[in-house]
Parts: C-alpha cells; structure tokens; sequence
C-alpha cells in the first residue's frame, strides 16, 4: 500500500494519479465509506469524519477489509496542525484521523507528504 | 532562478529569503529589489512594517511598493527585470485583491470577497516569474503554509485558503527551486 499524506489543496490527487497506476478512484471526501475495489481511495477524512459523528473507529473498516486495499493507493489530509478544535465532534475527528494516519503509514510500503504540489518519500 | 519559500509563521521565511535573493544579487552584480506587499491598516501594520525596513537596513534592497497588481511592474522603465526580486508575500498580494473593502473598512463591517482575485493574482504572478526568468533575473518569492490544520473557517477564508494553495502550487511548478522552512532549517522539496 502507498500512503500519500499532505495539507489541504496541495495536489494530492494529482500527484497520485500522474505517479501511480490509478484506473480507478473512491472518493471518501465527502463522507462515503471506503471501497476497497477501487485503485486509490481518497479523500479518507471524510469517511473519518462521519465516524466521528456516529463514535466509531474509522481502523475497523480498514482491519477487517486489510487483505482488500494492500495494493491500493490512499490519499489522507493531514489536518494535525493548529489549535485543538473547541467543538467536540472536531476535536474526536482529528484525534481519530492522526491515529488512522499513525497506523497506516506503520501498514504502509511507501509513504509520501506531498507538498506544493511535489511529493517526497517519508518511508 | 526563481525560488518558491513556504512554511509555517514565525519560522524564518522572510530571513531565509532575504538571504537568498541578496546572495543572487551579489553573485550577478544586478540590482537588489524588495517588493514590499503590505497595506498598513492600523498602528500594528505600521509598526510591523517598520520592524522590517530597520531589518532590512544595510542589505542593499531597494524597495517597491507594489501590494496589488504585480504585472505593472513589468512596464516600469526604472526596473532592472534582470535584477533579484524578493516577493514577500504571496500570502498578503492575494488578501489585498480578495479582499480590497477590508483595507479601507473599519472593525466590523462586511468584508466582500473578490473571486476574480484568484484567478488574477495566480496569472499575474507567474507572468512576472516568466518576464523576469526571461530576462535573466531571479524572484524569491515567500507564501504562508496555512493547509496543515482543520480548517474551520468562514467561506471566504476557506475559499482563500484553496485560492493561496493555488497559487502556491502554480509558482512551485514554475520555480526552478521549492523551499519548505521549518524554524530557520531548509527542506527543499525541488
């Protein structure tokens, strides 16, 4: 599995897409929940969010579907930074979306931050 | 060479980059210009600004206003565009297009958002990053990295927020060279 991880808007996606073999691509952004047929699952945060909100663990889905996504392509904002968010459900969701990042990139093969744009191999 | 410097507040950026476009400057023996972007808007700007000129003394910049539309400079006769320029910054060209009522607006009244600001600012900046590439000179120029948290604003601040990023990311695929500073240290990501 490749992890790609960056800030908002830094051309994530498109690094993955003009980089990787992606035929096929789930957008979770909007909430959706992972499917792992798909080449590259993006927008994760978003399926992290709804989890949030509902008081699940977002790492289930990826546990019990483990053997699905080990050649998939998944693309995460990183949303660590700045003040601990006042609203509950937020503070939940940034908790949550660091401790999936933590433990996806130990599952990783490859781990890549992309900044402006350009993309840099952590792992 | 164009050079694109982000990274986190109070980090070193400015530092970094003035080192950087005077360090060209020396080596070409071209002029040395400071494009200074800020619209002072109470006593802090102008103490702000202050602090930066005295920080700059000594360094040979000579300084530009020019806090919106960057493509006039390409038609000022008194310009060296084989010179070094340092842009700082980005960050405070692009509020000053999207958001020109808040400059003038005292505290409370609505801001109004330009969004043909975007598109504008991304345009004119790569444009001037090509003139100048062109004509044998260098810009240093300096954004604000602003995409590492949870984001939580109003739409105007979410939609500049998507609007820098775009810039950023037009001038880093032009820029021979992308710094990323962390606390005076330099990752360079090109």
């Amino acid at each position: 599995m490749i992890l790609i991880f960056g800030g908002a808007y830094q051309g994530k996606l498109n690094y993955a897409k003009a980089n990787f073999n992606v035929d096929t691509i789930w957008d979770c952004s909007a909430g959706a929940v992972p499917n792992f047929e798909a080449d590259c699952i993006c927008g994760i945060e978003g399926y992290v969010m709804e989890c949030a909100k509902s008081g699940e663990d977002p790492r289930k889905c990826f546990e019990e579907n483990r053997d699905l996504w080990q050649d998939s392509v998944l693309v995460v904002t990183d949303t660590s930074q700045g003040v601990v968010p006042i609203d509950r459900t937020v503070r939940e969701f940034r908790e949550m979306n660091g401790r999936l990042l933590l433990w996806l990139a130990g599952e990783a093969d490859r781990v890549i931050r992309v900044f402006c744009g350009i993309g840099k191999d952590m792992k | 060479m164009n050079t694109f410097i982000s990274g986190g507040c109070k980090n070193g950026k400015s530092y970094y980059a003035q080192n950087k476009a005077a360090e060209i400057a020396r080596e070409t023996g071209r002029p040395l210009y400071y494009i200074a972007t800020m619209i002072p808007r109470d006593r802090e700007d102008l103490a702000r600004i202050a602090r930066h000129i005295s920080e700059r003394e000594g360094w040979g910049f000579e300084t530009v206003e020019q806090p919106v539309r960057i493509r006039e400079l390409l038609s000022r006769e008194d310009l060296d565009l084989g010179g070094a320029f340092l842009l700082d910054s980005v960050t405070a060209i692009l509020e000053n297009e999207m958001f020109p009522r808040q400059l003038k607006g005292s505290a409370g009244e609505e801001i109004t958002c330009d969004m043909t600001a975007p598109e504008r600012v991304r345009t004119e900046l790569t444009a001037f990053a090509k003139a100048v590439d062109a004509a044998g000179g260098s810009v240093v120029f300096v954004s604000d990295g602003i995409y590492g948290d949870m984001g939580e604003y109003s739409d105007s601040t979410e939609e500049y927020r998507k609007a820098l990023a775009e810039t950023d990311l037009a001038l880093g695929a032009i820029c021979h060279r992308v710094v990323e500073i962390s606390y005076g240290t330099e990752e360079i990501w090109k």
